[in-house]
């Protein structure tokens, strides 16, 4: 028994790793969207600049996330929305928040921003301590504001490429990189640590599901909304979810770099009188 | 040789100070009406448009009059389509912009609903080109939630001022709609037609909640 427990314990970021490797090369080769024929430069580009090579597979894995989430996650959050109080909320997001400090520091000081992992060293600090395991935001109200980073982020910083859109199972919107990222940061995480080490494998589990419940609370509006005015709300998901990954990955300082519409017939048309593009062409 | 590079130097010179005595006036009335435009509009918007207590159509009546004098709707809609707008016909972009102004307002206006008691403060203008300007601005939430980063992208000619895009803590109003819309154009073999059906679709939909 205690060869197995050792086994075990040693044997368990590895199998998950490899359970993750086993799942995206099976999605992989699921299925594929057909490139449109080279004949066509600009529906060649428009196919590179969607990236989504995976598309059918990607779909149906979202259609399953979104039962699922329809079934368990979105009511769950709805009702703990609905009827925990809201100090109670403020206090579990705090916790959570606070226990991201070690990986969030590990992956500020990975992408050179020392002043930024003083911040989050700090925020730990204080929060452990007189916030009382991180219950009580006690940075925050002393003006030291937290931030986010994570080792996609880093990944990114560091020269590497997105890759492919990719939708997980249960995870939902990323790409090979922030993949990469998500099993990294579990890994290094000190609390999953311990928890491996002494063979808590409940304690993972149960912070990720309250971390999706928590993370769902705050987005139910935000997800009705999109689900309702999009068109094809998998591609607006796909859209937003690299849009705010840039914007992470920058620390909030790249966006308006993007295209944009341009008002192009302002000059001769001083009433800005736009239904004249109609005729213009 | 030496003339040359003089005449080089004293003509880049020459462009630098009329860049220099120019760019910045135009750049600063630019910045300032555009962070003006910005204010006056969030004010107008959370105060006329976020009562809960109209009935909806009126709201939506008064929403779509906001909107079309405030957003280059038409510029927005031709950027949505990229470059599939050349391959639309003119009756079939009437028809577009009018059902793309209908989503737009039908599935704002209950959001605008939600924006009562918040307040927004410009961080920070910046040029963008000489007709335009992004305002950069956060929103402050009642109850002390983390206020929330929205730019906004303005056009003008000088008097009129146009927002092109709205940018939420990094999410671009435009290029989403550009991926959705796209997507299904492509779902449809190209063809807008199919868009301006799912359209109908769903504006009729929105509408009638």
């Amino acid at each position: 028994m205690v060869k197995i427990g050792i086994m075990q314990k040693r044997m368990t970021p590895v199998i998950r790793l490899r359970a993750v490797s086993f799942l995206i090369a099976l999605l992989m080769v699921a299925g594929c969207a057909s490139a449109p024929a080279p004949s066509d430069p600009e529906a060649v580009a428009e196919f590179l600049q969607v990236n989504d090579p995976m598309e059918p597979t990607n779909r149906a894995v979202f259609s399953v996330n979104r039962t699922l989430d329809s079934a368990i996650l979105k009511p769950t959050a709805t009702v703990y929305r609905d009827f925990a109080p809201e100090f109670l909320r403020t206090r579990i997001s705090n916790v959570l928040n606070n226990l991201r400090g070690p990986v969030i520091f590990a992956n500020d000081l990975l992408q050179g921003e020392f002043a930024r992992g003083v911040v989050t060293f700090l925020r730990f600090m204080i929060n452990s301590t007189i916030g009382l395991a991180g219950i009580n935001d006690m940075a925050t109200a002393l003006e030291i504001e937290g931030h986010d980073e994570d080792f996609g982020q880093t990944l990114a910083v560091w020269g590497f490429e997105e890759g492919p859109f990719l939708m997980l199972p249960l995870f939902g919107p990323s790409n090979p990189r922030d993949t990469v990222g998500l099993v990294v940061d579990f890994l290094i995480d000190p609390l999953n640590l311990w928890a491996s080490n002494t063979e808590r494998e409940f304690v993972p589990w149960a912070r990720t599901g309250v971390a999706a419940v928590d993370l769902r609370s705050n987005n139910l509006e935000v997800l009705d909304d999109l689900e309702k005015s999009s068109l094809d709300f998998y591609a607006a998901i796909r859209s937003l979810y690299r849009q705010r990954r840039q914007d992470a990955i920058s620390n909030g300082q790249g966006s308006a770099t993007f295209p944009a519409p341009s008002i192009g017939q302002i000059q001769d048309n001083p009433v800005l009188e736009e239904t004249d593009e109609l005729s213009r062409r | 040789m030496l003339k040359r590079r003089d005449f080089i130097a004293a003509f880049s010179g020459a462009v630098l100070l009329a860049l220099g005595v120019t760019a910045p006036a135009s750049a600063t009335d630019l910045e300032g009406g555009s962070e003006a435009f910005v204010k006056s509009l969030a004010e107008k918007a959370i105060n006329s448009l976020a009562s809960k207590d109209a009935e909806r159509a009126e709201r939506i009546q008064r929403f779509r009059e906001m909107f079309t004098e405030n957003f280059a709707v038409n510029s927005i809609g031709k950027f949505v389509l990229g470059r599939y707008w050349k391959k639309t016909s003119d009756d079939e972009r009437k028809e577009y912009l009018s059902l793309f102004e209908d989503l737009m307002v039908v599935s704002y206006v209950d959001r605008f609903a939600q924006y009562a008691g918040e307040s927004l403060k410009v961080t920070k203008t910046r040029g963008e080109n000489k007709n335009t300007a992004t305002v950069f601005s956060e929103i402050e939430r009642p109850g002390g939630a983390k206020a929330i980063r929205v730019n906004w992208r303005v056009g003008t000619n000088g008097t009129i001022y146009k927002i092109l895009d709205v940018v939420v803590e990094g999410t671009s109003m435009s290029n989403t709609l550009r991926s959705d819309f796209g997507s299904i154009i492509r779902k449809n073999g190209g063809k807008v037609a199919g868009l301006i059906v799912e359209l109908r679709i769903k504006t009729t939909a929105l509408k009638s909640e």
